[in-house]
């Protein structure tokens, strides 16, 4: 089953809805979708390690050399940064969204000319390091600034994962809401 | 907003039209039926929707009302000459029923204010459970659903061969995860019991533990 993405072009923010026990092969899916489209993407991981990440996408056939990763969970989980993963960025805590946010600068700065495109995987992980209303700044600040540099981004959540004053927060943020898991549009 | 603001003043405004009117009313009562036509019966029961309204108003303020009323009465009984007893019983009740009137006014706005009060409080405690609940479950029970898909993931890996380097840090990931959970969960517990003086000081002890 293939991601309907193809609204890509006209609508550029997504908040992207998915049930937690088919998140990892939701991103799967999008991360492909997004690869086939030509997008350099951009994956914040808060969730999964980049490492593990990367062999996961290399084992499902993904070319992991179109991907970019902002790594705010390895870091702060096992205290050190991987060998040889140097393209990669690493934040130390999750919970800096001032250094997760110069990191973010950093990579749509250097990937502007390759047709970049942001995934965030995931806002509910993100809810275990910060509380709600903190997300919900973030997350404005990170859509305004993709708007400002008229580049599309896709905010992966849990399903049921988020409450309806932080949902409607988002849903304002974002040009469309996607339930994966029941191919439904809003 | 505004509107809201305006009424009380513009409810203000009217009731001392009403007793602007009723006090007048009264006085001209005074002068025409008792002072011109010379008889004190019947009219003086006009002059207790006065002083009730006074009463149930402004409380005990309207006794200066009902003693403006009896200086009126016993003035033109004076100027009359038909002051007895019963003009210094008419007057007594005056002060008599405005008191009694202000006084139970006065119990009832402090009941209601009780009321208000106790549902403030109320719609308070709700809105501070409503909310623990919904960071609770934002905060532990959400990342608790996630963690248990990362470790059946994990589980399923083990499965099909010996631990590896990857599944050792996802193992430390799922842990770290974990610790920041039950931080979360203690740090929401402390805010919910700080302030709730009916839980025993021991019980609030061990749940900010």
């Amino acid at each position: 089953m293939t991601v309907d993405l193809s609204r890509l072009g006209r609508d550029k923010l997504f908040l992207v809805l998915s049930a937690a026990e088919r998140l990892k092969q939701n991103n799967v899916r999008i991360i492909r979708a997004l690869i086939d489209q030509g997008y350099r993407v951009v994956v914040i991981t808060t969730n999964q390690p980049s490492g593990i990440l990367k062999k996961h996408y290399t084992a499902e056939g993904i070319d992991t050399k179109k991907i970019v990763f902002i790594d705010a969970i390895t870091k702060y989980a096992i205290g050190r940064v991987p060998e040889g993963e140097t393209e990669t960025k690493f934040v130390n805590n999750p919970a800096n969204l001032t250094d997760l946010g110069i990191a973010i600068t950093e990579v749509l700065n250097t990937t502007s000319g390759e047709k970049p495109c942001l995934l965030f995987d995931s806002v509910s992980t993100m809810l275990i390091y910060l509380p709600s209303i903190h997300i919900s700044k973030f997350i404005h600040f990170v859509t305004s600034k993709l708007r400002l540099l008229d580049a599309p981004g896709i905010f992966l959540a849990v399903e049921k994962g988020i409450d309806p004053l932080l949902l409607t927060q988002l849903t304002t943020y974002v040009d469309d809401v996607i339930d994966m898991d029941n191919s439904h549009e809003e | 907003m505004e509107q809201k603001k305006e009424q009380p003043s513009g409810k203000e405004e009217r009731r001392v039209w009403i007793l602007g009117v009723l006090g007048a009313a009264c006085i001209g009562l005074e002068i025409v039926v008792h002072l011109l036509f010379r008889t004190a019966v019947g009219y003086t029961h006009i002059f207790y929707i006065l002083l009730v309204l006074s009463a149930l108003w402004y409380h005990r303020k309207a006794l200066v009302v009902a003693g403006g009323l009896v200086a009126a009465t016993i003035g033109t009984s004076l100027v009359v000459g038909d002051f007895t007893w019963a003009t210094i019983l008419r007057a007594a009740m005056f002060l008599v029923i405005t008191w009694i009137v202000a006084v139970i006014s006065e119990e009832r706005n402090r009941a209601l204010e009780d009321l208000r009060e106790k549902n403030e409080e109320v719609e308070r405690k709700h809105a501070a459970l409503v909310g623990y609940l919904t960071e609770a479950s934002l905060r532990m029970k959400n990342p608790l659903e996630m963690l248990r898909d990362n470790l059946a993931s994990i589980r399923m890996q083990l499965d099909s061969g010996p631990v590896t380097e990857e599944q050792k840090m996802m193992l430390s990931v799922q842990i770290t995860h974990l610790e920041q959970i039950i931080e979360n969960f203690r740090e929401l517990t402390r805010e919910a019991v700080e302030e709730r003086e009916e839980i025993p000081l021991a019980y609030r002890e061990f749940l900010k533990q």
